[in-house]
């Protein structure tokens, strides 16, 4: 079974996000790059698949990012993973989601496939749509947010659980199929040392846009960031006094409704 | 040459011959061992050897050792002396007189006569504690060990009963060189016997035989019992760790196609590490200072060494067998050892410090760690977001990286990046920088560094972690990532000395930081504003109100012996200072160390309770620690048993105190 | 046509859900500036029925696709018929809900529809000729404000909660029927089974809100006043190291360091200190509040909203506050 594992590289949930003094972008300095969380349960369950289908199965990453990714790709395969799709190219600095999806496309029709595990979205945009985009561009099925996964006894089908609000729904997928992963799907392993030492002998087959048959640019941008903002509230703790205890829990919840906008 | 003689010559060969196969053995398994440096510094062994063996420092470090200390010499003596008569069976008229001379000959009798009887006694007080009083660390879940102690004890006394008999019928039968004067004991037992009309001869052959025969059995019995120590124990000190307690062995990663890290056989432990398991005297003294055996849980030091023993007989192969010295590859864990019992060690090295025959057991236990965290990737779940967060943000918590300076806002502390020449870099460390409670510990110490006009730097947000945690959770390949990332750091500033609030943290800068090629002086904070304190550069005022307990934290104390400053920084800013029952090196660890900080403690009872309970006896209303982790085991254990009103103060913070008034 | 909005609302047991109802709201604060139609496509198992209920909301049209096939949420069946009601009516934009649906749904139809989607958005205006769609990044550490560029329909989803939802504005809207021609064997991916949460309590590492006890709770059955405000919210209940080993909570809902290590948007902390120990179970949350007598608590450092008192008696009455509002 040809499994693959998507990834992409983001910056580390505690990195601290400081808008640039042109306002348009963040400041690069002092941030850590690490594997998109969701990613690393998509390349487990990847890792889960192999090991449950046998000796022909692999699992093969694919990552569409800069060239420092390649440290990132390099845990996965220490991980596990077989080898990996490294598509990187200048012109992919700041791609929107249907160009990823397009580049992705290509690079994966190019290896062929049998699944596809990504994450539920990644957590520098938050976007969350590559996966769909993809699967449309690919003609294939998808199951966003899952939280199990269980394959059919002839690899030809699968069961996902996937999170609603309110509860969960069980879906049915046949394969090939594209999976975005949820927290709680499993739990992913840590690298040992041979495993991190064979990890750099495998296999990283690097892409430009070119390599892929793209002759020109794979789309243009759908879209303009107008400006970048800090978030709503700053840093500190707002305190709730009251002359009577009863105000200052409606005033609790006024700030939790108006401001913080969390129930 | 009688027929008896020969007949003893070639019992004399044959038993020899066997026990030199059995020696053979031992060696060739220490031979296929994997190499380690211990063949420095002879004079310091030799100097180990004559106080910890003949003089059996440890062992009369507690007064029972007094026994084992007679019994050792009684026994030395009562070999010299067969020997001496063996030597006489084979060839008459060659003895040990023959060799020194007559004088010291007849002293040597007097000795082993004396002797004797102060054996007797010693193994009368052996039996009574162990089959009577049966103490706490005598208790292993072996049924063999009782047995077989009871059987080395009746065979030395049977031995030297056989001893007294056979000097005794010597007597009888008209000796020269027995006289009342350097034979007492043997002269009294010849009186008893004359009363039994004995045939003297048969007699004296008897007792001959026997005392033989016995200690053909004990040579043929040792190796496969306890008593394997006799074999073990005096190389064993001779090569001794004569490095700093602290440090644990460095691992190699160059060979990339190594498919295996750190010990799951026997045969994966280093020569000195397999003769330490000949070592064991079975003392469990261990065992009692050991905190998880002391709060109940499965781990023992005293039975992990008992059971790679046990192993080690059993994986040895017979003596004959072919590839004798090649260990069967059975697995340590969990056959011989668990899980559990490895991860429950806090390395504190209570046991190493008490051993009289200088194993090493925290070392095999990281080793053991070693092997599931680097191979296996086997550890407690909550210890994986633990590496993650090391080596993503560089701190075991999951706090970036780049709000680690975040600390020292607004208090003009100076970077080293600006700085660059120095005279002292402050580490703070992890809990130093970003647990609440810790950050205060550094503000005081830099306060009082303001105060007394100190030249000093922190690295701010070029600190890492120092590597300590990950290194005794045999993670050493994060440990050994972060130690050269903090090296290359450290090298680009120019400073005298690391001061740091974390006796964790000056540990491995003392002991293991110099393996990667960083040797810096390191003091504890303690220790520096102590030096502070004599200079005059700060000035205290006893709070006469402040009554409290110092704790020693294991890694200051035990394991760097900074135990005098902290106190005398005390004496100088409170009015009384309690003390532990369990103080110095002889301390009582919180808990945290070894990783445990990051695990939880789901076996047995709470080590920090354990130690708590002991602060409360004591009716103080403080405790004064010198170490992050000490200081959070203890409030956290305050809480627990509802005693909020009893605090926790590091001693930087009783300083400040001091001398802000 | 020019700027008309088709809102994408979601069904529940016959009834709209309360996010259509914001994204009408959206849609109104839009076409107000932006001039433009404001339709609503309902599909689903109870979408007539639905629809029903949206008729007086001032609304162009409402569009019901209510098939056999379509009975059951199936990525491939509703994204052949949205895509296929947006072609149709050609519109500009397209509001969806930031829910696990319109999460799934939306790409996939931007896909089909060769349109631009701004996911997750907090807030939607005009700006000038331009609809600008402001949306956190960074899991909320920043946020953005973005618009199309060209004319793709753009479709944009918009969080629960964000926007104040529609009041009905009276008038009748004509319900359209649209026959979906999509067919049972072209859906590989269907719903064949659905789940509610057991006992109402999500699980405390997925749940958004959590609401936890400290020691200062002084009794297991104390912590029915936080299980009360749990209910009311849909949360997790939680409880410290502390509550945990006094016997206050079982060890599984241990939230710390050696515990679970929870990330809900909301996290109430009743009578907790905030020692290193517990933050790092809960440091992530969005929003942190935290209730407790120790105005030096370390809590509060890291708190949104703090409120020094007996937690006694501030929790039950924030419990009856968010009762009269939610």
């Amino acid at each position: 079974m040809k499994i693959l594992a998507l990834l992409k590289r983001v910056p580390d949930t505690e990195a601290k996000i400081l808008i640039n003094q042109e306002g348009t972008g963040i400041k690069d300095e002092g941030i850590k790059y690490v594997i998109n969380t969701y990613d690393e349960y998509a390349v487990e369950e990847g890792l889960r698949l192999k090991e449950k289908m046998g000796a022909a199965s692999t699992v093969t990453v694919v990552c569409v990012g800069p060239e420092e990714a390649t440290e990132l790709i390099r845990t996965a395969l220490a991980m596990g993973a077989d080898d990996a799709v490294h598509v990187c190219d200048k012109a992919l600095e700041r791609p929107d989601p249907f160009v990823i999806a397009a580049v992705m496309a290509k690079a994966i029709k190019a290896e062929g496939f049998d699944i596809i595990f990504c994450g539920k979205q990644a957590i520098d945009d938050d976007m969350g749509q590559v996966q769909s985009i993809l699967a449309e561009m690919l003609d294939i099925p998808q199951v966003n947010v899952a939280t199990a996964f269980e394959i059919a006894a002839d690899a030809k089908r699968a069961t996902v659980r996937r999170r609603v609000e309110g509860g969960d729904e069980k879906v049915e997928t046949s394969l090939p199929a594209i999976i975005s992963c949820e927290k709680g799907l499993n739990d992913p392993r840590y690298a040992s040392l041979p495993g991190i030492m064979k990890a750099k002998k495998k296999e990283i087959r690097k892409k430009t846009l070119a390599d892929l048959g793209f002759s020109e640019s794979p789309g243009e941008a759908r879209s303009t960031i107008l400006r970048w903002l800090p978030p709503a509230k700053s840093s500190g703790c707002t305190m709730v006094k009251a002359e009577e205890m009863r105000d200052a829990a409606k005033e609790l919840v006024r700030l939790l409704r108006e401001e913080a906008k969390v129930v | 040459m009688t027929i008896q003689g020969i007949v003893f010559l070639v019992f004399f060969v044959a038993v020899l011959a066997v026990f030199g196969l059995i020696v053979r053995l031992l060696y060739r398994i220490l031979r296929a061992a994997k190499p380690e440096d211990r063949f420095d510094r002879w004079g310091d062994r030799i100097k180990a050897v004559l106080v910890y063996v003949c003089a059996q420092a440890r062992v009369l470090a507690k007064p029972a050792g007094m026994g084992h200390f007679v019994i050792f010499w009684g026994f030395i003596f009562i070999t010299i002396g067969t020997l001496d008569h063996m030597l006489g069976q084979l060839i008459p008229g060659l003895g040990l007189e023959r060799i020194v001379g007559r004088r010291l000959g007849s002293a040597f009798i007097l000795l082993q006569d004396v002797f004797g009887v102060l054996v007797i006694g010693a193994l009368a007080v052996a039996a009574v504690r162990r089959f009577i009083q049966k103490p706490e660390r005598l208790k292993i879940d072996d049924p063999a060990a009782p047995r077989q102690a009871a059987l080395i004890l009746a065979l030395i006394f049977v031995l030297i009963l056989f001893m007294y008999g056979l000097k005794g019928t010597e007597i009888l039968e008209g000796s020269a060189r027995l006289t009342k004067t350097n034979a007492p004991v043997s002269f009294s037992a010849a009186e008893m016997m004359r009363g039994w009309h004995l045939n003297v001869p048969l007699a004296n052959d008897v007792f001959s035989w026997g005392h033989n025969l016995v200690i053909f059995f004990f040579l043929l019995f040792i190796p496969f019992s306890k008593h394997i120590h006799i074999l073990g124990a005096i190389p064993n000190v001779f090569f001794r760790n004569l490095g700093r307690p602290g440090a644990l062995s460095r691992m190699n990663f160059e060979d990339e196609s190594a498919e295996k890290f750190g010990v799951s056989e026997l045969g994966d432990f280093t020569w000195k590490q397999t003769l330490d398991l000949c070592a064991c005297t079975e003392c469990g003294r261990c065992q009692v200072a050991c905190p998880a055996h002391a709060t109940k849980k499965p781990l023992s030091p005293f039975r992990v060494i008992h059971r790679l023993r046990a192993q080690l007989m059993r994986d040895k192969g017979g003596l004959f067998a072919k590839g004798a010295g090649v260990l069967k590859p059975t697995p340590v864990i969990p056959e011989n050892v668990s899980e559990d019992e490895i991860w429950a060690c806090t390395t504190c090295g209570a046991c190493v410090q008490e051993c009289p025959t200088f194993i090493e057991h925290v070392q095999k236990i990281v080793d053991l760690r070693r092997f599931l965290v680097l191979t296996e990737s086997r550890f407690p779940a909550e210890v994986q977001p633990v590496f993650k967060n090391m080596e993503v943000n560089y701190n075991p918590w999951a706090i970036g990286y780049s709000s680690r300076a975040d600390w020292a806002a607004g208090l003009g502390v100076p970077l080293a990046s600006e700085k660059r020449s120095f005279d002292v870099l402050f580490w703070v460390g992890c809990s130093g920088s970003f647990d609440q409670r810790a950050q205060k510990v550094s503000r005081s110490v830099v306060r009082l560094m303001q105060l007394a006009g100190v030249d000093f730097a922190i690295l701010g947000t070029e600190e890492k972690c120092c590597g300590e945690t990950a290194r005794r959770m045999g993670n050493e390949y994060l440990a050994q990532t972060l130690i050269q990332a903090n090296i290359e750091t450290l090298k680009k500033y120019k400073f005298n000395t690391i001061v740091t609030a974390c006796p964790h943290g000056l540990n491995t800068f003392l002991a293991e930081y110099p393996q990667f090629g960083l040797s810096v002086p390191a003091v504890h904070h303690s220790e520096f504003l102590l030096g502070l304190l004599s200079k005059g550069a700060l000035k205290a005022r006893r709070i006469e109100t402040l009554r409290g307990a110092y704790h020693d934290s294991c890694y200051l104390g035990r394991y760097n012996g900074v135990m005098r400053e902290p106190r005398a920084l005390l004496s100088r800013s409170t009015k009384r200072v309690a003390e532990f029952g369990r103080r110095g090196r002889s301390s009582f660890c919180c808990g945290a160390g070894g990783g445990r900080m990051w695990m939880e403690e789901t076996l047995g009872s709470r080590i920090n309770e354990d130690r708590a309970r002991e602060l409360l006896g004591l009716g103080v209303d403080h405790v004064f620690t010198a170490c992050p982790f000490c200081l959070t085991m203890f409030e956290d254990a305050l809480k627990t048993l509802g005693r909020e009103d009893v605090h926790a103060l590091d001693v930087a913070e009783v300083l400040l105190e001091a001398c802000s008034r | 046509m020019a700027n008309d909005i088709l809102v994408f609302g979601e069904v529940r047991g016959g009834g709209i859900k309360k996010i259509t109802k914001e994204l009408i709201g959206a849609a109104r604060r839009v076409s107000a500036a932006a001039g433009g139609a404001i339709d609503t496509a309902l599909i689903g198992a109870g979408a007539r029925a639905a629809a029903e209920s949206l008729t007086g909301y001032g609304l162009r049209k409402i569009i019901v696709a209510e098939d056999e096939v379509l009975a059951r949420y199936s990525t491939e069946a509703y994204a052949a018929v949205l895509s296929d009601i947006v072609k149709r009516g050609a519109y500009s934009y397209i509001f969806l809900g930031a829910t696990a649906m319109g999460r799934d749904l939306g790409p996939r139809v931007t896909a089909k529809a060769d349109g631009v989607m701004f996911s997750d958005c907090v807030d939607v205006r005009m700006e000038g000729t331009r609809c600008v769609a402001r949306r956190p990044v960074y899991s909320g550490r920043a946020y953005i404000e973005i618009v199309r560029s060209g004319d793709r329909p753009n479709y944009i989803s918009i969080r629960p909660n964000n926007v104040a939802p529609a009041e009905p504005s009276g008038g009748g809207t004509p319900i359209e029927t649209h026959a979906s021609n999509v067919t049972r064997d072209a859906i590989r991916a269907i719903v064949t089974e659905i789940f509610p949460l057991e006992g109402g309590r999500p699980d405390l590492t997925e749940a958004d809100v959590i609401v936890t006890g400290g020691r200062a709770m002084k009794d297991k059955a104390n912590f029915k006043i936080l299980e009360d405000l749990a209910d009311l919210l849909g949360a997790a209940v939680g409880a410290s190291r502390a509550a945990v080993d006094a016997g206050f909570a079982p060890v599984a809902i241990q939230v710390g360091q050696t515990g679970k290590i929870v990330n809900p948007k909301l996290y109430i902390a009743c009578g907790i200190s905030g020692a290193i120990q517990h933050l790092a179970g809960m440091r992530t949350s969005k929003v942190i509040v935290a209730i407790n007598k120790d105005p030096n608590a370390p809590i509060f450092e890291r708190a949104t909203y703090g409120i020094v008192g007996d937690l006694f008696e501030v929790v039950p009455l924030l419990t009856e506050e968010l009762r009269k509002v939610l």
